[in-house]
Formats: structure tokens, C-alpha cells, sequence
């Protein structure tokens, strides 16, 4: 891997009281890429995105966005970034185009060279495009109370995508959509990845899910990063036929 | 950089969700139902003449005084009443005169206490916590926007809604007042000044000022008084991330506050709490202060501090803290 490392955390370690849930994970996404990062429920996954997007403070460790430190330079890194936490939790009482009018006016400031790139018409320039991109422009005046859970990742995506990031963090996407839900997902990151060179980080409890879609992963388990490379690389190396069985080995036998 | 756009998203929250409609709606009931019970006991009163009438309260309340029976809060607070009747008798003025603008300071002067409190918390409790409860705080705070800049914003926003419910409740005051009692009299000359000494009132201090002026001078400080209860509100709500709890706490303090007084008149250091200082509009207007001692300046000064403390923590806790559930 020869490509530009967008996203690299170091030695992240977090500790609730007694309870440490993220011991010293460390792992780098590139430029385009889809970075899967799997683990069970309860595994560290979603308190590590709470570090990368800067919710919560790591205890040690390091993480950059585009070589900015995100805690030092957090408005700088977070100009590159597009996030979904947990779930998409847009405002319920406003519609999809006064949500996303909402966040395109918190960039108004952003120090974003993406948005530069994209063109003078700023965030909210973009809102028709994204509208389309993620199949919402017939329900953008309704009310987002009205939305299909669907709808609102769709939303929440479009959403991220306002600030033309370089960076994607999705937290369980797939959770509770149904198959076509599912894919239609599938479908918008492949094509953020390849067509916009959007790198996009993604975690899941579901292996089979996302091994169709990542080009990379890292397995955690415990709070601990178990593996990280090449989809592919992974299943030689452990002479598997699925991430399931690279899953099992790694975590000695344990079921998902 | 300008904060803005992001005032805007703030008071764009706060009017899709109707609260301006919901504190608009309090205040017509709340002033319709005052204005229309006054002006049932004027109606009885009015068949007597006001000086016969006062100088009547004026030796009732004498004779109590003299039987020196009852709380020491109500004993002085009587011997304000009687100072203050007696300088309007003297220089031929109806203490209880009524009209439009009149009732406009009345309003100012009793809400203060109560509802301006109140309707300052509806905004104030939930400003920071509904983000909470939607989950929203995650994207709030995941955008290139410090986390400072994001609090910045919505204090703005609320000081803007506090400051429209002040004056909202001015004009619907103004609307009913004048409905009862006539759009008339805002160059009216009107007592001010009455400082409260220990135990008796100073009236050497006492001077007339036109009506409107006076009106000014009040409802700024109904607005400084219910501001400094938002900015708390602001607090809690950083602190207890949910509105319902922080709602509750702040009610909790302002009845607990408002009663105290009465419980506890002699314990001086209450003084210094924010629930005291709170009606310093009426006090300003003649009313005696819930403990001897307080004026106007120290009130403002005592409100400003809490106000000012309120808010360094708010800022310093929504920088730090993690947000995680």
C-alpha cells in the first residue's frame, strides 16, 4: 500500500473506571479505501469511533485525520471528516432539507479544502446532488419523523457528505435495515469509495456483511485489535475460506 | 469566523419546535385570568372614594402593627405598606390607580417572582439537553465546529428568548391592560426610589419620574433577574443532559427560594442565594425586599456572579466531557 494514509490511530487506550473497553489499538485507513473494523458487540468498536470523531477523549494514543491531530487540531481534522455514530440521529421535527441546511450552515466556516475543490457553491450548494445520490429527493420536505429507518441512513450519509470529506465513519450501518436496505448501502459506499476516492471507514458485527464490501479490515475483540490487513491477505495467511473462520481462529474459538 | 449561522440553526430549533408558541400561550392565560380578577374587586371597590378607602387599610393595618401579633416577615413587611400608602396620601396620589401602562409595570413587578423564571427555564433547561435526548449532540459536535463555538450559539439563542418573552409579556400586558383599564398614562408621574432600610422604609429618597421611564427601568430588571435564571437552567442542562431533571431541579430551587423568606426571614445569609435576589424589580418599585438589606445594586451584583459562575462551569464541563450514551 503505496496510498495515502487519511485516518491513523496509535495506541488508543480508553478505560471506563475499572473496565478498560479499547486497550492500544492501532491502525491506518487509506485514501479510497473501504476499512472494515469488526468485532462482537460490546468489543470496543463503538467507543473507538467515539474517539476518532472526538466525542470522547482517549486516556493514551494518538489519532491524525489528514496528518492533523484531532486533539489539538480538532476543527482542521473534523473539516475532512463525514460521520455516522450508532445511529443516524438527525432531527426528528425538522425535514430532510432543513437537516441538512442545518449542518451545511455549521461549515460555513470550515477550514474544508474539499469543499473548495467541489466548487463555490459551498455545502448547501451540494444538498440537490446529495439529495439524489442517496435516493431522497422525492421525500426532502418531509419531516424526518416520517422517515423510514432506511431513509435516515440515507439521510445521515448524505449528511456526512455535505463537507465533501475525504473520510466516511460508519458505525453499524447495516443494523436493523432489512436485505434491500442492505444493499442499497453496500451499493453508495462502493461507489463513494471507487468513484470519489472517499475512504470509508466501516464497523460491523455482521463478518459476512462487510466482507463483500471492505478491501481491508481489523478484528477486535476486547478491546484489542486482533488483525488488521488485505481482506484477502487475512484469509491466505489463515488458510480461511471467510472472515467468520479468521474470526474464530483469532479469537480462539469463541462464537460472534 | 462569525457564530452566526450557527445562532441561526439555534433559534430555528427553538421556533420549529413551537416553544415561542407554547410561552406565548402561558402568558395570554395567565394575563387574561389576572386582568379579569382585578378587575371584578375594582368594580367593588370603586363605589368608595380611594382616600377613604386607603386611609381605611392605613389604620387597620396601624392597629395590627400595634398588637404586634404575627411573623416577623409579615409585621414588616406591613410597616413598608403603611409607609408607603401614607406617602402617596400625603402628597394626594392613588396607590392603586390602574390604567393600561400601569398595569404593564404591575405585570413586570409580580412575574418577576414567578414566571419570567419559569418561562425562561422552558427555553433554558432543554436548550442543551434535547440534543441529548435526540442523539443529535453527535453530529453537533462531530462537525469542524469547536465544541465552545457550538455552546456560544445556543447561549445566544436563549438570551434572544428570554429577551422576546420579557417583551412579549410587556405587549400582551399592554393588549389586556388596556382593555380593562385604557391605553392611557404612560406620562404619568410615578414614585420611585423607595429604599428599604432595616425596618422601616426610606422615603427620603422618593422622587416621581414619568410612568414609561419607570416602565423601562423594570422591565430591564425583570429581564436581568429572569436571564440570570436562564443562564442556571443553562447549567443544569449541560450538567444533567436531560431536560425533565433539569427542569425539575431548577423549579425545585426557585419554589424552595421563593418560600424561604417566609420560613426563614432571619437567616441572613440567604441573602446571597440567586432565588432571593430574584424580584429585585419590585423591591426597586417599592415592595419590600425579602430580607432587610438587599437593594437594587447588590442584587444585580449577586445575580451577576451566579449568572457569570453558571456559565464558566457550563463551558468548561461541555468542552471536557465525553459524550457517550
Amino acid at each position: 500500500m503505496s496510498a495515502e494514509v487519511v485516518l491513523s490511530a496509535e495506541n488508543l487506550t480508553k478505560s471506563f473506571g475499572r473496565r478498560t473497553a479499547v486497550a492500544d489499538v492501532s491502525f491506518e485507513v487509506y485514501a479510497g479505501e473501504v476499512f472494515g473494523f469488526l468485532g462482537p458487540n460490546g468489543a470496543g468498536k463503538t467507543t473507538t469511533i467515539r474517539m476518532l470523531v472526538g466525542l470522547a477523549r482517549p486516556d493514551r494514543g494518538r489519532i491524525r485525520i489528514r496528518g492533523f491531530d484531532l486533539s489539538r487540531d480538532f476543527t482542521r481534522a473534523m473539516a475532512h471528516v463525514g460521520s455516522i455514530v450508532e445511529s443516524p440521529d438527525l432531527y426528528d421535527y425538522l425535514t430532510g432539507r432543513e437537516n441538512l441546511e442545518h449542518f451545511a450552515r455549521m461549515l460555513t466556516d470550515a477550514p474544508s479544502p474539499g469543499l473548495r475543490s467541489a466548487g463555490g457553491a459551498g455545502a448547501a450548494g451540494r444538498i440537490p446532488e446529495l439529495a439524489k445520490l442517496v435516493s431522497l429527493e422525492e421525500r426532502l420536505e418531509d419531516r424526518v419523523a416520517t422517515y423510514s429507518l432506511g431513509m435516515r441512513q440515507r439521510l445521515g450519509i448524505a449528511q456526512a457528505l455535505l463537507g465533501a470529506p475525504d473520510l466516511l465513519i460508519l458505525d453499524e450501518p447495516a443494523n436493523g435495515l432489512d436485505p434491500a436496505g442492505i444493499r442499497e448501502i453496500r451499493r453508495l459506499v462502493r461507489l463513494l469509495s471507487t468513484e470519489r476516492g472517499i475512504a470509508v471507514f466501516v464497523s460491523s458485527h455482521l463478518l459476512a456483511e462487510v466482507e463483500q464490501m471492505c478491501d481491508r479490515v481489523a478484528i477486535i475483540h476486547r478491546g484489542r485489535t486482533l488483525a488488521v490487513g488485505p481482506v484477502r491477505q487475512l484469509l491466505v495467511e489463515r488458510q480461511a475460506s471467510s472472515l467468520e473462520e479468521v474470526f474464530l481462529e483469532v479469537t480462539g474459538g469463541e462464537t460472534v | 469566523m462569525t457564530i452566526l449561522p450557527l445562532v441561526e440553526n439555534e433559534v430555528l430549533k427553538l421556533l420549529k419546535r413551537r416553544r415561542f408558541r407554547v410561552v406565548l400561550l402561558i402568558l395570554i392565560a395567565l394575563i387574561g385570568i389576572i386582568v379579569f380578577g382585578q378587575s371584578r374587586i375594582r368594580e367593588r371597590d370603586r363605589s368608595v372614594d380611594w382616600r377613604v378607602h386607603t386611609q381605611e387599610r392605613v389604620a387597620r393595618m396601624q392597629s395590627w402593627l400595634r398588637s404586634g401579633r404575627g411573623p416577623t416577615t409579615g409585621l414588616r413587611w406591613t410597616r413598608f405598606e403603611v409607609a408607603r400608602l401614607q406617602y402617596h396620601l400625603d402628597r394626594n396620589m392613588d396607590p392603586d390607580a390602574m390604567s393600561g401602562p400601569l398595569f404593564v409595570r404591575a405585570f413586570a413587578n409580580v412575574s418577576s417572582h414567578l414566571l419570567f423564571p419559569l418561562l425562561a427555564l422552558i427555553f433554558a433547561s432543554d436548550i442543551v439537553s434535547s440534543e441529548f435526548a435526540q442523539g443529535s449532540i453527535k453530529l453537533l459536535l462531530t462537525r469542524p465546529v469547536s465544541r465552545t463555538r457550538v455552546l456560544a450559539s445556543k447561549l445566544v439563542a436563549l438570551v434572544l428568548a428570554v429577551t422576546l418573552t420579557v417583551l412579549l409579556g410587556g405587549l400582551v400586558a399592554y393588549g389586556f391592560g388596556s382593555l380593562a383599564y385604557g391605553l392611557k398614562g404612560w406620562g404619568a408621574p410615578i414614585l420611585t426610589g423607595f429604599r428599604a432600610g432595616g425596618d422601616t422604609l426610606d422615603v427620603s429618597t422618593v422622587r416621581a419620574v414619568t410612568l414609561w421611564q419607570d416602565v423601562v427601568v423594570v422591565y430591564g430588571l425583570a429581564w436581568f433577574s429572569a436571564l440570570a435564571v436562564g443562564m442556571l437552567g443553562f447549567l443544569t442542562s449541560v450538567l444533567l443532559r436531560s431536560t425533565a431533571a433539569a427542569m425539575g431541579t431548577m423549579f425545585a430551587a426557585l419554589i424552595a427560594g421563593s418560600i424561604l423568606p417566609f420560613v426563614a426571614a432571619t437567616w441572613e445569609t440567604q441573602k446571597y442565594l440567586f432565588v432571593t435576589n430574584l424580584p429585585l424589580p419590585d423591591y426597586y418599585s417599592g415592595a419590600p425586599p425579602p430580607i432587610p438589606g438587599i437593594t437594587v445594586g447588590f442584587s444585580v451584583v449577586v445575580l451577576a456572579a451566579w449568572a457569570a459562575a453558571a456559565l464558566v462551569v457550563a463551558f468548561a464541563v461541555f468542552a471536557r466531557r465525553d459524550v457517550l450514551a
